[in-house]
């Protein structure tokens, strides 16, 4: 897995995580695969352009 | 006078007229002719019309195109054509090998980063030594069965996308994936070809054990494994994890109230005997009467009233180490799972788990366990990727209130909320229920975590049964291509599909005559360990033909949004004529797929194909054939199967209303998803209702997408936007330490990874000491 990056000083405060990214774990076709980085490219698009379903109140049952 | 030639490469050579005799004496011979001084003659011709041109030095192109002409000319009409194939098919082998090259030398020096090719597969890196070698492997091994073991026309339907035969890297090799009844498995060991594994004795070595039988069954298929009993399969485990508490915390007891020099043998002893004459064991349930043929045993070394504080004791010791030891053991298996490696070393095991219906004490204790090692995650707070897990929902056992395993179903919401797993199978469908016999575990409806869905049988109506079976290959077919090219002509539209049905079953049947010459020891855990139904009647030189007739032959599809798009303008979501077409269209599909089964005896089945490679594929050579068509082409993808658009607007609830009857037609497997909004653990009502409503529209298998993000440098875990909301940082900023230490996120022994794990996390988790 990605590591965190080591301690860097600024202005003599320690710092840390730079260029160390977000992980986004998705589902991808019934399963997860880890972080978003490793999708093939059309998956990616796909990922992108996903919208989220509402939940309405017809659903209670 | 020709003296010299220039080759393809560009290299000058000496020209040799020999070897354009030869070459017209094969075509001739090919054809029955034998006359090489005729074809030495012809080459002359040949020679006399070059340099009546003036070309002196000529290309072997220009030499080949000369020959063709004057066999033409010369009234060798047969022999020119037999020649020009032959041209055709050298051109086709030499373009083969240099793309080949080209994919090596891409895969060689570009990173995944760069490269499509390699993150074909999420779950295989490509930027490892042995990722980059099983790719090397697996382009050379399409290429050469493209060239030499496809039928041509299969090869060309691949090619040009019309079909896609799904790893085809491994056509010659296996099959895709099976699902493995871990009860009859461990049931007095087995093998895993270095060495016998006895019958595990507790829940720990069960839990190994399942772990090592995926590892070792994924290294015989090119697919995934899933264990469609886990509930009930490490029930055992857990029931012997508890025995053997109770036998020890009694020995505590007599050790410590008896002045006894050996209580464990004194313990020992005296179970052996209880057993031995009331035939019964110390349960979880402790409502056998084990105990109470214990009491007089126990009475012979100590006062009855000591033996009744003893045997509560050991009750409440061994029931407290149970928990605890099935805990640890559920906690090992997912990480194990998760950083286990087969196919040398290039890919996490593809596995999934099945769990829901079991409600013993023991089955339940498992899923409990297994849940919430799930829900705490990996080492630092990781969301666990593997095993897919899914929860089997059925009414009277896991669905409604009052429900032994209700609790459960709850539990499965909560963390699938937070973690995305587990997905949720339901066994009340009709096409599900349909195989349900109470009290008999394999009729239980089982889904690989992709989709796959093996459980109807034509081959052998009396095993109609998920244990032992999986899919042999499946091949794709681009619905949307066919729409395409039908320009709104709905009857071409089924008389081209039909075509393509037909093109496929032939496809898969001579894909399934090369599976069926493999022997028993080309599969050495699959089939030598008897893992595959009925493989256990074989021997190690036997072939494996009849029996593999238990698993199925699947067409799939992608892209019937696009498919309806094409053909009238409008995707099911988008008016009810376009779901009745798709219902039709999909129903026609099946029902071929039922008469080919009838026809054949094979159990060939339609599929909701996956698609993660294919995704792209199509619609990148769509495109360049068609041009950008709006709502079909114009997209980096297809759309899944049968779903609905990603990208369109829907509700949740009419998104399951409108794919919930592509469910029952897609017998070989399926899924639909719903994408919830915000985090769904602050909202889990809603959560449970669109469980609930996907059970009452009669879907099969479903799960709940929300984003699970995560900043490895505090750890925090749920939704990220741009903005970390633990920590304050953006993603590649950095954040200082002291900023850390405040959220109490920093480990000062952690040196520079940062994050370990986080404390309140870590409080909140099932203690997990070492004793």
């Amino acid at each position: 897995m990605m590591m965190n990056g080591s301690i860097k000083y600024v202005d003599g405060k320690e710092m840390i995580g730079e260029g160390v990214g977000f992980e986004r774990i998705r589902r991808i076709t019934g399963y997860l695969v880890g972080t978003l980085d490793r999708f093939n490219d059309a998956k990616r698009a796909e990922v992108n352009e996903r919208v989220k379903h509402t939940v309405s109140r017809e659903v209670q049952l | 006078m020709i003296q010299t030639i220039v080759k393809r490469d560009g290299r000058c050579v000496l020209f040799d007229i020999e070897k354009i005799a030869n070459a017209i004496f094969k075509a001739a011979q090919a054809l029955g002719g034998n006359d090489y001084e005729t074809a030495r003659e012809l080459a002359e011709q040949v020679v006399a019309e070059m340099e009546r041109q003036g070309n002196e030095n000529p290309s072997v192109e220009q030499i080949q195109d000369t020959v063709e002409r004057i066999l033409i000319n010369t009234g060798h009409a047969r022999t020119a054509k037999e020649y020009i194939l032959y041209r055709a098919q050298r051109t086709r082998v030499r373009d083969m090998n240099t793309r080949l090259m080209k994919t090596y030398e891409d895969l060689t020096y570009k990173s995944a980063l760069e490269n499509d090719v390699k993150r074909e597969n999420a779950n295989i890196d490509g930027d490892t030594a042995m990722g980059t070698m099983l790719k090397y492997g697996s382009e050379g091994a399409k290429q050469f069965y493209h060239m030499f073991v496809l039928n041509p026309a299969h090869s060309k339907a691949h090619l040009e996308g019309d079909i896609h035969i799904h790893d085809l890297d491994f056509l010659t090799l296996t099959t895709t994936c099976c699902q493995i009844d871990i009860e009859k498995l461990f049931k007095g060991g087995f093998c895993t070809g270095h060495g016998f594994l006895r019958e595990p004795n507790d829940i720990q070595s069960y839990a190994a054990l399942a772990c090592i039988a995926i590892q070792s069954n994924q290294n015989d298929q090119h697919g995934g494994q899933s264990i469609p009993n886990f509930d009930y399969g490490m029930a055992h485990g857990v029931a012997k994890t508890y025995r053997k508490n109770y036998i020890r915390n009694i020995s505590k007891g007599l050790t410590l109230f008896a002045d006894l020099e050996d209580g464990d043998q004194a313990a020992k002893e005296l179970n052996a005997r209880v057993e031995q004459e009331s035939g019964l064991k110390p349960v979880m349930a402790d409502d056998n009467g084990y105990r109470d043929r214990e009491l007089p045993e126990l009475c012979k070394l100590v006062d009855e009233q000591t033996a009744l504080k003893i045997q509560k004791f050991a009750v409440k010791e061994a029931l407290k180490e149970t928990k605890r030891g099935t805990y640890q053991a559920m906690e090992a298996l997912v990480h194990n799972l998760n950083t286990m490696h087969s196919r040398a070393g290039a890919q996490i095991p593809f596995s999934s788990i099945n769990y829901g219906t079991d409600t013993s004490p023991e089955g339940r204790l498992v899923m409990e366990s297994i849940m919430k090692a799930t829900d705490a995650g990996l080492g630092n707070g990781e969301t666990a990727i593997f095993p897919i897990q899914i929860f089997k929902v059925k009414e009277g056992v896991s669905f409604n209130p009052g429900d032994p395993n209700y609790d459960l179903f709850k539990l499965a919401c909560r963390v699938s909320a937070k973690r995305l797993f587990p997905n949720f199978s339901f066994l009340d469908a009709p096409f599900n229920l349909q195989y349900y016999r109470p009290g008999r575990p394999e009729t239980e409806i089982a889904y690989m975590g992709c989709r796959t869905r093996v459980i109807g049988n034509n081959y052998d109506p009396s095993h109609e049964i998920v244990n032992g079976r999986g899919n042999l290959s499946f091949t794709s077919i681009n619905l949307p291509r066919i729409a395409i090219r039908s320009k709104g002509d709905v009857d071409f539209f089924f008389e081209e599909l039909d075509r393509k049905m037909d093109l496929v079953f032939d496809q898969l049947m001579e894909r399934y005559q090369i599976q069926a010459k493999k022997r028993v020891r080309n599969f050495p855990f699959l089939m030598g360990q008897g893992i595959w139904l009925d493989s256990d009647n074989l021997g190690p030189d036997d072939e494996v033909g009849e029996v593999l007739k238990h698993g199925t032959l699947s067409v799939g599809f992608i892209g019937l949004a696009e498919t309806l798009k094409a053909l009238i303008g409008e995707h099911h979501g988008e008016s009810e004529y376009a779901q009745n077409l798709g219902l039709e269209i999909i129903g026609h599909m099946r029902k071929r797929v039922d008469e080919q089964g009838k026809k054949t005896g094979m159990n060939f089945s339609l599929v909701a194909t996956p698609a993660e490679g294919l995704s792209g594929r199509f619609v990148r050579i769509d495109r360049k054939l068609f041009g950008v068509m709006e709502g079909i082409t114009d997209h980096e993808f297809y759309t899944n199967s049968f779903h609905i658009p990603v990208y369109f607007n829907i509700s949740a609830s009419e998104k399951i209303r409108l794919e919930a009857p592509y469910h029952a037609l897609t017998n070989g497997g399926h899924i639909s998803y719903i994408e919830l909004d915000g985090d769904p653990l602050k909202n889990l009502d809603a959560f449970e209702q669109v469980v609930r409503y996907m059970k009452e529209c009669g879907i099969g298998y479903g799960s709940i997408n929300h984003p699970v993000d995560r900043d490895p440098v505090c750890g925090y875990t749920g939704i990220i936007d741009e903005v970390c909301p633990r920590c304050g940082r953006r993603e590649g900023e950095a954040v200082s330490v002291d900023k850390l230490r405040e959220l109490g996120v920093w480990h000062e022994n952690a040196g520079n990874c940062g994050y370990c794990g986080d404390i309140h996390e870590e409080a909140a988790r099932i203690p997990n000491p070492v004793d």
